[in-house]
């Protein structure tokens, strides 16, 4: 083995280390091979073993070895265990003796999908509170909804973004406070952080 | 639709509104709603992500089992530490990152192992073939149990750079050397593979 451990390429025979032919493979390939390059059977060797290596790290890349189907519901069965259960929990409207209780993680969920549905649009960062928590009144009012305060992130498309889409944003966000949290929607701040290309 | 958010088997109806799908949004959203707690997006980006790093992690320990642990722990340690991510747009090459660094620590300590229990190593050694599911063609056989034999840093920024075409400035992060040391691994790797492929001598 034509191997000099103190350097860092690797020696052949005729005196060229590995790395050199490597680079200079594309050159001989396309016909600017110097003299060494076309009359030195160690040269040629290595080539055809790069070329070689060259072929199945193309095979390597177009890989497409996938780990077991299972593995997606292991990840995110360890990562749901892990969900925050914290105190940010806000009270639902009902009538009935028993509390109804949704965390702002829920409401964030519901108010970014609403988002999502303007075109051009995309929610990130949710930040919910609910104003009477703020207002220190945190028992009161279990017969009315939570009345919120929202901070809303979104990016926005490059190409299909105008400005009234976040007008409709706003009207999108505050329905669905009423229609599917049954809460009041009592300010809304948009920021629109990023846009994005499709 | 409330409870959509908070149950564990995560949103599989598709709602009749026409938010986009998932499967469509920008990494930095999704990374950005995950740190949020946003439970779907992160799925999202396991769904999107697994699949690389899992084939890094394969080749890198020449295990499926192995590497389907690694990639489990990356996946739950990247969830746990989001906070720390400032830059959302660095996601992939900060998962890169822990991949390697975790297969790099399986492969120390196998070799701790070793010392430890010969029995180990009987299955665990190069010689003994490793899980063969992956192999499409004799070459790709070959170069697998070839990249058995380099050093785990050799063969970590070959992959790195070579299969998955990471930048010298990422793979020296994720490896903990200079760009240089990266560079000399690589031509290192390079030779060593072709030779034991297919010797020129």
């Amino acid at each position: 083995m034509a191997v000099n451990p103190e350097t860092q390429g690797y020696l052949l025979p005729c005196g060229r280390d590995v790395e050199t032919v490597w680079e200079r493979l594309a050159d001989v390939a396309a016909g600017r091979g110097d003299e060494h390059d076309l009359t030195c059977p160690d040269c040629r060797d290595a080539r055809a073993s790069l070329n070689a290596l060259r072929d199945v790290t193309g095979e390597l890349v177009a890989d497409t070895t996938e780990p077991a189907p299972h593995l997606t519901g292991r990840i995110m069965s360890a990562v749901r265990a892990e969900v925050r259960r914290r105190h940010d929990m806000l009270p639902l409207p009902t009538t009935e003796p028993g509390l109804v209780r949704i965390s702002e993680h829920a409401v964030a969920a519901v108010l970014r999908f609403a988002a999502d549905s303007v075109a051009g649009v995309r929610a990130r960062r949710c930040r919910v509170h609910d104003l009477r928590v703020r207002a220190a009144d945190p028992g009161g009012g279990e017969e009315s909804g939570p009345v919120l305060v929202v901070e809303l992130s979104v990016a926005v498309s490059y190409q299909s973004f105008a400005w009234r889409a976040l007008d409709l944003v706003r009207e999108r966000v505050a329905a669905a406070a009423v229609t599917r949290i049954g809460s009041e929607l009592h300010r809304l701040d948009l920021i629109v952080e990023d846009v994005y290309g499709a | 639709m409330i409870s959509r958010a908070g149950t564990p088997s995560g949103a599989q109806t598709p709602p009749a509104d026409v938010a986009p799908d998932d499967s469509r949004l920008d990494d930095t959203t999704l990374v950005v709603r995950a740190r949020d707690g946003d439970v779907r997006a992160y799925e999202q980006l396991v769904r999107r992500y697994q699949g690389p790093m899992f084939r890094l992690a394969v080749r890198m320990l020449a295990s499926r089992g192995d590497a389907e642990d690694v990639v489990q722990e990356v996946f739950l340690t990247a969830w746990r530490s989001l906070a720390s991510l400032h830059e959302e747009a660095a996601f992939v090459a900060w998962l890169y990152r822990m991949i390697t660094n975790r297969c790099l620590n399986v492969i120390r300590d196998r070799h701790t192992t070793v010392d430890v229990d010969l029995a180990q190593r009987e299955s665990r050694s190069p010689g003994s073939r490793p899980e063969r599911t992956v192999e499409v063609s004799e070459q790709l056989a070959a170069v697998t149990e070839a990249l058995q034999r380099l050093t785990g840093e050799q063969r970590a920024c070959w992959l790195l750079r070579e299969v998955h075409g990471r930048s010298y400035e990422e793979i020296a992060q994720a490896v903990g050397v200079t760009t240089t040391a990266v560079r000399g691994r690589i031509a290192r790797a390079r030779a060593q593979l072709t030779e034991m492929m297919a010797p020129w001598r």
